[in-house]
């Protein structure tokens, strides 16, 4: 089942089209990256599904219907732009957005006490949020975001700003509400956590789709076009005929190869021009990569689009 | 509905609060009361200390200085509140100078050197014609002082007793021809019933109303810019919204801090109220003199502070969307402010003439209304019909401003960098 859905969806401000003809589906129960450089139209995507923009063309889809403030109980959504009241208490302002969401008082207070304690913040309840380091300050603002217990969680750059042990913390929780059923739209400029935490990923770039699909089988449509090689010597043998990109690590190189080039030729060169090699490996492309990759190349084509015209 | 109930919760819980508001609620009406109070009891205690005055006498008349001097002295006694600055005392000396000689020689030579004693050493000059119309002269270092007046009374006062007797009127019956007339002030109320009063005591009573509602309105309709831009700069705008339509939040707002406002103002109708009724006379005792404030205008106040609240928080909180500083928002503010500015400029002109057609018209403008007619009715009592349809204006302006407000707001707290221009507030009025 499809817990939020964009078909056509289309949003404009003044001569400015921020998302054009976007869709995509998230499936229930899994966790749905949403990428994109800088610009590309998320945030606006994802205030559409919390009906804090209405589209101009197209639908915007929760649980099966269309987004309306209804809905907004259902939906948790920790933004980008996020923030606490400097002068209220910690557990005050928990509270206050747990009644916004239709919570009553009394249940709220049970549940602020639950999640400061498994976020290890029990301590600073009755504090103000200028007592609070700003990793505290983002777990706070974290469990705004689901303590009404929704059935979608918009996470837009959850872990910027925290300490590894913190990040690790909220990632367990996060796929602790996977467990439990929930779905999980998750925007980051991250690749990493997206390879280690996405089910299904949607890039988009200048408000367009310009990949979608399961990440397995994202990565899958690359094929295996990168070469690992560690080696020591010279590195001239790489010809420009075979290599589109060449990342030059501490010990060792990631070749990402021509459109049709054979790996195995730059096996056979490497050991023609007598370098060492210690290691070689034809793996798939990171995420990183296939993340550049797309934009830049996507760029490229809207240029070569605009000059033709 | 209930969302907005939350919101309005939290701006009046947070706020009242706060040790700011509970000095705010004590601490104005004492000062506003202290300003009423205090030059009655300064006039009391005679704080305006002595000013010695030689009187340069070329008249050739004695009686003419001791008259003005007993005058002068009874006049320092009788403590009369007419004049504002009564307090002052008078101490003549006189200062027999022949016709021939020239008396402005005679202060120059006095007043440098060393037989200067002071700053507050003045010179009457009683000119030898001075019963044939030719006025005295008064020198002083200092002219900027209000009790000068009360000299100028009796020298003025002195000089026709001394012209009266010279006609050849009886002198003991000039005193009680020359009596001064007080005119005796009624104020018709609304049932047509004269109550004693004065001009003094409505215009302190008109003057509190109006300084305390244009303060009020201002000082909370700032709080709500404030606390926009708060929630602005604090990026909490965007977790609340992803919860309530934007127009909830302006209005929950608004109404929790008019709340608040209107919590303060209780507290202050209030102990006007008891102030009226039992404090009168334990400061009268004391000397001041406390106005008291009818029932009726109490309740109008309350009515005007609602609805000039509502206007100009509506136009404090759609500017606060706009801006991402309170630097920004100094100048942003600035003509929502002018406009309740205005009226206290001009003021002056309704109060002395209450029922002109301009001063019906002002009164009507509904940025004007909440100070401009709550003067008129503090002043005289404006036909039911004005005071009706000034606030059907007003209301129907809140509603035009609530939309327009709701619509400009709800795209402003997303927006942060440059403040727009009115070209570009236009084209959000259009968005989704």
């Amino acid at each position: 089942m499809n817990v939020v859905e964009l078909k056509s969806v289309t949003k404009r401000f003044d001569q400015f089209i921020a998302v054009k003809d976007l869709s995509f589906e998230v499936r229930q129960g899994t966790i749905f990256g949403l990428l994109g450089p800088n610009g590309a139209g998320k945030t606006t995507s994802i205030r559409m599904i919390v009906n804090i923009f209405a589209p101009d063309d197209g639908d915007v889809l929760v649980m099966s219907k269309q987004v309306s403030p209804e809905l907004q109980p259902f939906i948790g959504y920790l933004p980008e732009e996020r923030g606490l009241y400097k002068k209220m208490k910690i557990g005050d302002q928990l509270v206050f957005f747990a009644n916004l969401k239709g919570v009553s008082s009394s249940e709220a207070s049970r549940r602020v006490d639950d999640w400061l304690k498994r976020l290890e913040l029990s301590d600073w309840k009755n504090k103000k949020p200028t007592d609070l380091s700003k990793g505290m300050q983002q777990k706070v603002q974290f469990i705004g975001s689901i303590i009404h217990n929704p059935e979608v969680m918009i996470l837009d750059e959850p872990f910027s700003g925290l300490d590894p042990v913190s990040v690790d913390l909220l990632k367990s929780v996060i796929l602790d509400l996977k467990q439990q059923g929930k779905t999980i739209i998750f925007s980051t400029h991250q690749m990493e956590q997206v390879e280690q935490m996405c089910d299904d990923i949607c890039l988009i770039n200048h408000g367009r789709q310009v990949l979608s699909g399961s990440l397995r089988e994202v990565k899958r449509r690359y094929g295996k076009n990168t070469v690992i090689l560690d080696y020591e010597g010279t590195d001239s043998f790489l010809g420009v005929d075979l290599v589109k990109q060449h990342k030059r690590f501490a010990n060792y190189s990631e070749i990402l190869l021509s459109d049709g080039a054979d790996a195995q030729e730059v096996l056979r060169r490497a050991l023609e021009a007598g370098a060492r090699v210690n290691r070689f490996e034809l793996v798939e492309p990171s995420l990183n990569e296939i993340f550049i990759e797309t934009v830049t190349g996507s760029k490229n084509r809207a240029q070569v689009a605009e000059a033709a015209r | 509905m209930k969302k907005v109930w939350v919101i309005i919760k939290r701006e009046y819980l947070v706020r009242v609060r706060t040790r700011a508001f509970a000095i705010g609620t004590v601490i104005s009406p004492l000062l506003l009361l202290g300003l009423i109070i205090l030059p009655g009891f300064l006039a009391q205690r005679g704080g305006g200390g002595e000013r010695y005055v030689t009187v340069l006498d070329q008249s050739g008349d004695p009686d003419l200085f001791a008259g003005l001097k007993s005058r002068v002295e009874s006049k320092n006694d009788s403590n009369s509140d007419e004049e504002f600055n009564s307090s002052t005392r008078f101490v003549l000396t006189r200062q027999v100078v022949t016709a021939e000689q020239d008396p402005r020689e005679l202060i120059q030579s006095q007043s440098s050197g060393s037989g200067n004693k002071g700053p507050d050493k003045a010179f009457l000059v009683l000119g030898p014609k001075i019963l044939d119309d030719v006025p005295p002269e008064y020198h002083a270092k200092n002219l900027s002082d209000f009790s000068i007046r009360a000299l100028e009374g009796a020298v003025s006062a002195t000089i026709a007793e001394r012209k009266l007797m010279r006609a050849g009127f009886d002198a003991s019956k000039i005193g009680q021809y020359m009596k001064p007339i007080d005119l005796k002030q009624f104020k018709i109320g609304a049932g047509g019933e004269s109550t004693e009063g004065g001009m003094r005591q409505d215009f302190m009573v008109a003057f509190a109303l109006l300084f305390f509602l244009y303060m009020s309105v201002l000082f909370y309709g700032i709080f709500v810019m404030r606390g926009v831009i708060e929630e602005k700069q604090s990026r909490i705008v965007e977790v609340v919204i992803s919860s309530v339509k934007p127009t909830q939040m302006m209005l929950g707002k608004v109404i929790g801090i008019g709340l608040v406002g209107l919590t303060q103002i209780g507290i202050w109708a209030l102990s006007a109220g008891l102030l009226s009724m039992f404090g009168a006379k334990l400061f009268a005792s004391q000397g001041g003199r406390v106005p008291s404030i009818p029932l009726n205008l109490l309740v109008y106040f309350v009515l005007y502070f609602v609805l000039g609240f509502f206007l100009y928080a509506t136009l404090y909180a759609m500017v606060g969307s706009t801006v991402s500083s309170e630097e920004d928002a100094q100048q942003a503010q600035f003509p929502v402010t002018l406009l309740l500015v205005v009226p206290m400029m001009i003021f002056g002109l309704v109060m002395s003439n209450p029922s002109s057609t301009s001063s019906i018209v002002l009164s009507m403008v509904p940025f004007f209304a909440p100070t401009l007619m709550m003067l008129r009715i503090a002043v005289i009592n404006p036909p039911a019909w004005q005071v009706l349809l000034s606030m059907a204006i007003m209301l129907a302006t809140i509603l035009g401003f609530v939309w327009l407000s709701a619509k400009i707001y709800r795209v402003g707290i997303l927006m942060y960098g440059k403040r727009p221009n009115l070209a570009e507030l236009g084209r959000w009025l259009r968005y989704n």
